[in-house]
C-alpha cells in the first residue's frame, strides 16, 4: 500500500499543523454545544492520541492496535462525546489531510487517492465506532441488573395474610420476575390472601393492567386470594377511560381497608384491648 | 451432548414423549423453573396439535447459541393438510376440534419467538425459540 | 393396561392426589373412576392434589374444568389443590383461566375449603 505509507509520512512530518488545525476545528464544532465543560487541552490531547493510533497502527500488527483502540475509545466515551460528533470529528480530520495532499494533482489521482485513504483508515475508524458501541452496551446492562436489583418484596403480616409493595414502572420483563417472585412467596409463607400495593405505580396502562390482573389470576390458581390496594384517583380514572375491565380483581381503596377484608377472608378481626 | 434429537409424534404416548425430552433440554440448558414449564407446556401443545391434526409428525429439539445466551428451538413438523387461514388460527379462543383453544396464540405467548409455514402440498412448520436470560 | 389414579376416601370427601405426569388414556380413565366414585360413596367434597404435577397443557386443563363440572352434575364440589408456581404462570399465559374452579394451597387447606362450602353438617354426615 504505497499510498498508504505516503499518507502517515505526510501526516508524521505535519503532524503541529494537522493537530492545531484539527482540534480547533473540534473546539469551533462543539461550542455548540450548550455547556462546554471541556477545556481546550483536552481537545489537543484527544487529538494527539488519534494521530499516535493512526500512526503506530500501520506500523503494529493487528492484535497491539486493538488495546489502543480500546484505550482511545474509553477516554472519549467517558468525555461524553456522541457518537456522531465523534464520526463528524474523524470525518474533518480526512478533509485537514486530504486537501493540502490533493493539492496540485490530477482528478484521476485524487479519486485514487480518496479511495487508498479510506482503505487505510476505514478499519480504524470502524474499530473505534465498534468499541464505542459495546461500551454502551455494556453501560446500559449494567442499569438494567442494577434495575432488577430494584425487586419486588413479599412481606409477612400476619398469619396467613401477605403484602407485596410494588414501587416503579411495571415493564413485560419486569412484571414475569415480579410473577415468579409473588407466586413462589405465596407458596412459602402459606399466605391465604396476598395486598398488592400499587401505590408506588406511577403508570397504570394496559398492558400494566394486564400484567396485573394475570398475577391475581396466577394466585388465585396457586390457592390464595387476591387483593389490590393503592389505587390513586389518577389511575382509577385511566383505568375507567381505558377500558380496562378489572372486575374480576378485588381491590380496595387503601391498604387498611385492603388489610380488614383480608382478616376478613381468614375469619379475623382486629379488634380493641380497652374494652 | 448432541446439538439436536426429535421425537416423531404418531401415537398420544409421543406427546409425552416429546415433553420429556424438552423438559430435559430446558433443564440442561439452564431455564428456570418457571421457563421450563412454559417450553414443556409448548411442545405438548404443538405435538398435540400434530396428533390431532395431522396424524404424523416430528417434534425437533434443538440447542442454540445466540449473542451471549443459550436457546431452545423447537421445530414442529408434520405433513398433514395444512393450515387454511393463518390468521385465523392465530386468534385467541379459535378451535377447531372443540379443545380449550388455548393452541398456537397460547404457544407463542409462552416462546420468545414464533413462525408458522404451511401449505395444503408441504404440510405445517412451526418454529419456535426461547433464550435463557 | 393404563395406570390408575388410586381415589381415597375421607368422611364425605374424596382425596386424589396426582403423583406423577397424566398422559392422556390416563386422564380420562381418571375422569371416569372418579365420577364413579362419586356415584357409589354418594360424596359430596372431592380434593384433587396437583403438588406433583409440573406440566399441565391445554387438554389436561380440559379434562380436569370437565372433571369439575361432571361432578358438580353430580352434585360434589371439587378443589384442586397444590398448582405450583411454575403450572400456574404457564396456565394463565397460554391464557387458560379455569374460572369457577375453587382452588387452595395444599390438601389441608383444601379439605378446610370444602368444610366451609359444603357446611358443618354435610361435611360429617355419611349417607352409607
Amino acid at each position: 500500500m504505497k499510498k498508504a505509507n505516503q499518507i502517515v509520512e505526510y501526516v508524521q512530518a505535519n503532524r503541529e499543523q494537522i493537530l492545531k488545525e484539527w482540534s480547533e476545528k473540534l473546539i469551533l464544532m462543539d461550542q455548540q454545544r450548550i455547556v462546554p465543560v471541556i477545556s481546550e487541552k483536552v481537545y489537543i490531547n484527544i487529538c494527539n492520541d488519534y494521530i499516535n493510533l493512526l500512526i503506530t497502527s500501520s506500523t503494529n500488527q493487528q492484535k497491539n492496535n486493538e488495546s489502543m483502540i480500546s484505550e482511545f475509545t474509553q477516554k472519549i466515551v467517558q468525555l461524553g462525546w456522541t457518537l456522531g460528533f465523534i464520526m463528524d470529528s474523524l470525518s474533518e480530520f480526512g478533509k485537514i489531510v486530504f486537501f493540502p495532499m490533493a493539492d496540485k494533482t490530477s482528478e484521476k489521482e485524487q479519486v485514487e487517492f480518496i479511495l487508498d485513504y479510506d482503505r487505510w483508515i476505514s478499519p480504524i475508524n470502524v474499530a473505534v465506532y465498534n468499541q464505542y458501541a459495546e461500551t454502551w452496551q455494556r453501560t446500559v446492562s449494567l442499569q438494567k441488573i442494577a434495575l432488577q436489583e430494584l425487586s419486588a418484596p413479599l412481606i409477612p403480616i400476619f398469619d396467613n395474610i401477605t403484602i407485596m409493595p410494588l414501587v416503579g414502572t411495571i415493564d413485560t420483563e419486569r412484571a414475569k420476575s415480579i410473577m415468579e417472585n409473588l407466586l413462589l412467596g405465596v407458596v412459602r409463607h402459606r399466605a391465604a390472601v396476598v395486598l398488592i400495593d400499587i401505590t408506588g405505580v406511577p403508570v397504570v396502562d394496559t398492558m400494566v393492567a394486564h400484567h396485573i390482573i394475570q398475577a391475581s389470576e396466577a394466585v388465585r390458581l396457586v390457592g390464595a386470594k387476591c387483593i389490590i390496594v393503592g389505587i390513586r384517583p389518577e389511575i382509577a380514572q385511566t383505568i375507567v377511560n381505558l377500558g380496562i375491565n378489572l372486575t374480576q380483581v378485588m381491590t380496595k381503596n387503601s391498604l387498611q381497608k385492603g388489610i380488614e377484608a383480608a382478616l376478613e377472608m381468614t375469619n379475623r378481626k382486629v379488634i380493641s384491648t380497652e374494652d | 451432548m448432541e446439538n439436536e434429537s426429535y421425537v416423531k409424534i404418531i401415537s398420544e404416548w409421543d406427546i409425552v414423549a416429546a415433553r420429556q425430552l424438552g423438559r430435559n433440554v430446558a433443564k440442561e440448558l439452564e431455564f428456570g423453573t418457571v421457563d421450563q414449564a412454559r417450553i414443556t407446556t409448548a411442545i405438548s401443545e404443538l405435538a398435540r396439535n400434530i396428533y390431532l391434526y395431522a396424524g404424523q409428525g416430528e417434534i425437533r429439539i434443538e440447542r442454540i447459541n445466540g449473542r451471549d445466551k443459550r436457546g431452545i428451538k423447537v421445530i414442529a413438523a408434520d405433513n398433514g393438510p395444512g393450515i387454511q387461514d393463518i390468521r385465523k388460527v392465530m386468534e385467541d379462543g379459535y378451535s377447531t376440534s372443540g379443545g380449550l383453544g388455548a393452541g398456537l396464540p397460547g404457544v407463542k405467548r409462552l416462546m420468545d419467538e414464533f413462525d408458522i409455514t404451511s401449505s395444503l402440498e408441504e404440510g405445517t412448520i412451526i418454529t419456535t425459540v426461547k433464550w435463557t436470560r | 393396561m393404563v395406570a390408575r389414579i388410586p381415589i381415597l376416601k375421607l368422611y364425605n370427601c374424596l382425596l386424589i392426589s396426582i403423583q406423577w405426569e397424566l398422559d392422556d388414556q390416563t386422564a380420562i380413565q381418571f375422569q371416569e373412576d372418579l365420577l364413579y366414585k362419586i356415584h357409589e360413596t354418594g360424596a359430596k367434597g372431592v380434593v384433587i392434589d396437583l403438588t406433583s404435577i409440573d406440566v399441565i397443557d391445554s387438554f389436561i386443563a380440559k379434562v380436569l374444568g370437565d372433571v369439575i363440572s361432571m361432578s358438580k352434575l353430580m352434585g360434589a364440589k371439587v378443589v384442586l389443590t397444590g398448582i405450583q408456581p411454575a403450572v400456574a404462570i404457564t396456565l394463565v399465559e397460554l391464557g387458560i383461566h379455569l374460572q369457577e374452579v375453587l382452588t387452595a394451597l395444599d390438601l389441608e387447606k383444601g379439605l378446610e375449603t370444602l368444610q366451609r362450602e359444603l357446611g358443618e353438617k354435610a361435611w360429617r354426615t355419611n349417607p352409607m
